[in-house]
């Protein structure tokens, strides 16, 4: 069936303003489509995958595009499906600290709708403004709070799902506690869009921080073993840090002006709580190395500039830069780190760093060659997995896509993931590929 | 094969016997399998086909994979504390029991995690790490003896999962036996967010229907550095769960915030751990604040004057850890209490978005007057979960059936409220059917579905958690037949 035929057919089940036909030539990061529809409603959304599906069309999902790089290897799909025009708050009650959200909302939105309750949702995803709940929580996004704060999935307490046959399957509740049937909403949360549309997101809520603060401390590389020595020493102690993310030379230069590794700690409670803890660590601390404090606006100013450093696949940082996601085991991450110097020596690229050490799980944003990006992405992936652990690659152009493997082996249970994805979506009509081992 | 010692023709148990490696390790006599009829959910029961002990993951998968070739339905217990049934035998299983996998594996207190097997009792863990100055968090009331697969079987909470989360926020890692013997490890080496769909938290909560834990990798916590609890006595049940509302609102986030109403407070002033709550008070509320010291008293005044602006009578803090224990003692035995001013309970697990309370509550009232029965309230407040006891007299004719009406109508009205059926304890059996009023036909056939991938031939712990298709209604009459013939 051509484009052509297609358009007219949608028309019946959604108004030709909100469709596009595809003007731009290859995008190089792939995952566009044919044509793109941009729903309004969730009628709209089922209509247009119940269709797809019965048509045997390919149809990719979308929110802010900043994830476009990640996965997939396909240029387009018959249909794109944009969540951007699917927004809105459904529901909040400020007493009950949950909020229902329609998946092409902004976090930066949400998170302004909420301040003025002194609410927030705790997770902390890059780009915030372009970033989409939808996606957040399709991608199971999360940022160096996490370690103070969880993940999407254990924030997400309930979902609307759109299944590829266009039934509404509801998972969870609006709840925060809540054991009625499987936890479905945990398939959905990492899935990549590839087990249906996320259209409505319920998540639990915080209240925003009193007072917040970050201690940034330089170590130079010939201290890195006190470096280790402190992180144990922080863990065991009864501090209740948010964040300790450290950073490797390159990042911290470019977030603070330091090219040192640093070590980012992260307090937010009420003010006296997050002073005691400030001078707890100077307690801690060795003696040769710098501390510096920076508290509230400054604190958040880090955090903005902070979101912005990995590529955003909605512009223009599309070429010649790899991000990657490693997962290791908590302390391991401080060798992760600081393997990106052996990177950056051994494969001519500006690598930049960072890691939790609480938590194990870090970033490598790679600029340089293809061939180096490919070169490096081989090399730290056998590198974290000696030790178990994994390495996803989260921002490459298509045409390294099609040659690096993505998402690493798959695990001896693959069988279980495919049984899944064809219960739900049998035509594999949603996200073709997107997913670990082709799902 | 004849097994020494077994007495029986059957070849599936000597067999078994063979599995688990002789007789000291199977019951199959009628006597010895009256314990395993039923768990913490006693209204419903049936005899296991036999209960067999392994001691490793090996004998937990040869048995699942001869019971699988031979067709032989079967299911995993712990301690049998689940408040549900989700360890019932109703289709006379083979039980695997696990609670002889009780190893503390390991311990890495320097990335936080422990691993256990699943017959591990719960309280032991942070038994064993207290003096390190760590603990785990989840911590259900029975903490003391049920075991750790339990909780990751049914999710488990407890009263800090207000600022801690459930289950599912400390499980990192599973080794898991499918419904076929084949052996899986989720969540390789405890790393979080390992790559393709989060099998991880689908198994947790799954209430044994998808697989059989062998293996579990837990987050462990350092002990915050204060901790401090206040008692606040209400004339009025809705002063009480406004204030509740006003502490959250004031941006405080307990890790414990506990609510008795007055039948709750007969019931524990009346049992084995009274602390002396006056007899005529509505509502008590036991709130507890931990972190940082220095950020804690901030917080308390702040507790003290929400509740004097919402007129409570009296409000302490515990003098000291001795009075804080006895607190606690009170309320984390608040359902057993209950025997103590009733023959029989029933207790009930819904939740409800925090500020719906005064209205729900109300309408437990009324359903208590319709009833005829007494109806006492435990909650975790803070995370809207109440667990509603309904008082009855089994050997009254006609109180059972009455009880178990009163219980799911309350389920009726948190769902109405915009709530759920169930927040710790479980669907089981008991509340297949009220699946119903949460979730509609096709969401239920979505989660069945799941269930086929990984449980084909539902020969795993058949029979639980979802309603049967198309038979509404039927099922609890058949539950209510089932008693009256006890």
């Amino acid at each position: 069936m051509l484009v052509k035929e297609v358009v007219n057919e949608l028309k019946a089940l959604i108004p030709e303003d909100r469709m596009e036909e595809r003007k731009e030539e290859l995008h190089p990061l792939g995952n566009t489509g044919q044509i793109c529809i941009y729903p309004v409603t969730e009628e709209e959304i089922s209509a247009v995958l119940k269709y797809a599906d019965d048509q045997g069309k390919k149809v990719l999902v979308e929110g802010g595009g900043t994830k476009r790089g990640f996965g997939g290897t396909a240029e387009s799909a018959d249909i794109l499906l944009s969540m951007k025009r699917y927004t809105g708050v459904t529901e909040h009650e400020a007493g009950d600290m949950t909020l229902s959200v329609k998946a092409g909302t902004t976090f930066k939105e949400i998170q302004e709708f909420l301040s003025k309750y002194k609410q927030q949702v705790s997770l902390d995803p890059a780009w915030s403004d372009f970033a989409t709940i939808g996606g957040i929580v399709a991608a199971n996004e999360s940022g160096p709070k996490r370690l103070g704060y969880g993940s999407s999935r254990d924030v997400v307490i309930g979902l609307r799902n759109v299944y590829p046959d266009g039934t509404i399957i509801r998972s969870g509740g609006k709840v925060v506690k809540n054991v009625a049937g499987y936890d479905m909403n945990k398939l959905f949360v990492g899935a990549m869009g590839t087990l249906g549309i996320i259209s409505e997101v319920t998540v639990k809520l915080r209240p925003l921080p009193k007072y917040e603060s970050l201690i940034l401390l330089s170590f130079e590389e010939k201290h890195l073993d006190g470096l280790r020595k402190f992180s144990k020493e922080l863990l065991d102690s009864s501090l209740e840090p948010v964040a300790l993310e450290l950073l490797n030379p390159s990042l911290s230069k470019k977030l603070i002006g330091e090219s040192s590794y640093t070590l980012v700690i992260a307090f937010e409670d009420v003010e006296n709580a997050v002073h005691y803890q400030e001078e707890a660590v100077k307690a801690l601390l060795p003696s040769d190395i710098k501390m510096r404090v920076a508290a509230q606006k400054e604190a958040q100013k880090f955090w903005q500039l902070f979101y912005t450093i990995s590529p955003n696949g909605a512009i223009g940082d599309t070429e010649k830069i790899a991000a990657l996601k490693i997962g290791v085991i908590n302390l391991t991450i401080l060798d992760v780190i600081k393997e990106s110097h052996y990177l950056q020596e051994s494969f001519q690229l500006e690598v930049d760093a960072h890691g939790g050490v609480g938590h194990g799980l870090g970033q490598l944003i790679l600029k340089g060659k293809s061939e180096d990006l490919t070169g490096a992405i081989y090399h730290i992936r056998d590198f974290v997995q000696k030790d178990g652990g994994y390495a996803v690659v989260k921002h490459l152009p298509l045409a390294l896509r099609k040659k690096v493997n993505v998402w690493g082996d798959k695990p001896s249970y693959f069988f279980l993931l495919e049984g899944i994805k064809s219960k739900i979506d049998p035509n594999k009509t949603l996200n073709p590929k997107r997913f670990i081992g082709g799902l | 094969m004849a097994f020494k010692g077994i007495k029986t023709k059957d070849r599936h148990i000597q067999n078994l016997a063979g599995i688990v490696d002789g007789s000291r390790s199977i019951l199959y006599h009628k006597e010895d399998l009256i314990a395993y009829d039923c768990d913490g959910f006693t209204i419903h029961k049936h005899l296991p086909k036999a209960v067999v002990f392994p001691k490793n993951t090996e004998e937990v998968a040869e048995i699942v994979k001869y019971c699988a070739k031979h067709h032989l339905p079967f299911l995993a217990r712990g301690a049998g504390t689940g408040l549900s049934g989700g360890a019932v035998p109703l289709n006379s299983e083979v039980v695997i029991s696990l609670v002889r996998m009780k190893n503390l594996i390991s311990i890495d207190l320097e990335n936080r995690r422990a691993v256990v097997e699943p017959g591990f009792v719960n309280l032991k863990l942070t038994n064993s790490i207290s003096d390190k100055g760590y603990y785990y968090a989840p911590d259900p009331s029975s903490q003391y003896c049920c075991t750790i697969g339990g909780n990751v079987a049914e999710n488990a909470g407890g009263a800090h999962c207000l600022k801690y989360g459930v289950t599912t926020n400390h499980i990192l890692g599973l080794e898991v036996v499918l419904p076929d013997g084949e052996v899986i490890e989720l969540g390789h080496n405890g790393i979080p967010d390992a790559p393709g769909y989060d099998l991880l938290g689908l198994l947790t909560g799954s209430e044994g229907t998808l697989g059989i834990v062998t293996k579990i990798t837990v987050r462990i916590l350092k002990n915050p550095e204060a901790k401090k609890t206040v008692l606040a006595y209400f004339d009025r049940v809705a002063d009480g769960s406004q204030a509740v509302s006003d502490i959250i609102s004031a941006g405080i986030v307990p890790a414990a915030l506990e609510m008795m109403d007055k039948t709750a407070i007969e019931g524990v002033e009346a049992a084995a751990f009274p602390v002396g709550h006056p007899k005529d008070i509505a509502a008590v509320l036991l709130i507890e604040v931990d972190g940082i010291a220095a950020g804690i008293d901030e917080q308390i005044a702040q507790i003290l004057e929400v509740c004097k602006n919402r007129h409570v009578r009296e409000v302490r803090e515990a003098a000291n850890e001795e009075e804080r224990a006895r607190w606690w003692a009170n309320r984390k035995t608040g359902f057993g209490a209950m025997g103590a001013i009733s023959p029989d309970y029933l207790v009930q697990d819904g939740v409800i978005p925090r500020s719906r309370l005064p209205e729900v509550l109300d309408r437990i009232e009324e359903i208590s007057a319709e009833s005829g029965l007494r109806i006492a309230n435990i909650f975790h407040a803070g995370d809207g979960n109440l667990h509603p006891l309904v008082l009855f007299d089994a050997r009254i004719p006609g109180q059972t059936e009455k009880a178990i009406d009163a219980g799911s109508a309350c389920l009726q009205a948190c769902a109405d409220a915009g709530g759920t059926i169930t927040g710790e304890h479980g669907v089981g059996i008991e509340k297949r059917e009220e699946m119903r009023f949460v979730f509609k036909e096709e969401e239920i056939t979505a989660q069945t579905n799941i269930r086929q991938v990984f449980n084909p031939d539902n020969l795993l712990n058949a029979g639980k958690l979802f309603p049967t298709p198309g038979r509404c209604g039927e099922v609890k009459k058949e539950m209510k037949e089932a008693l009256l013939t006890q």
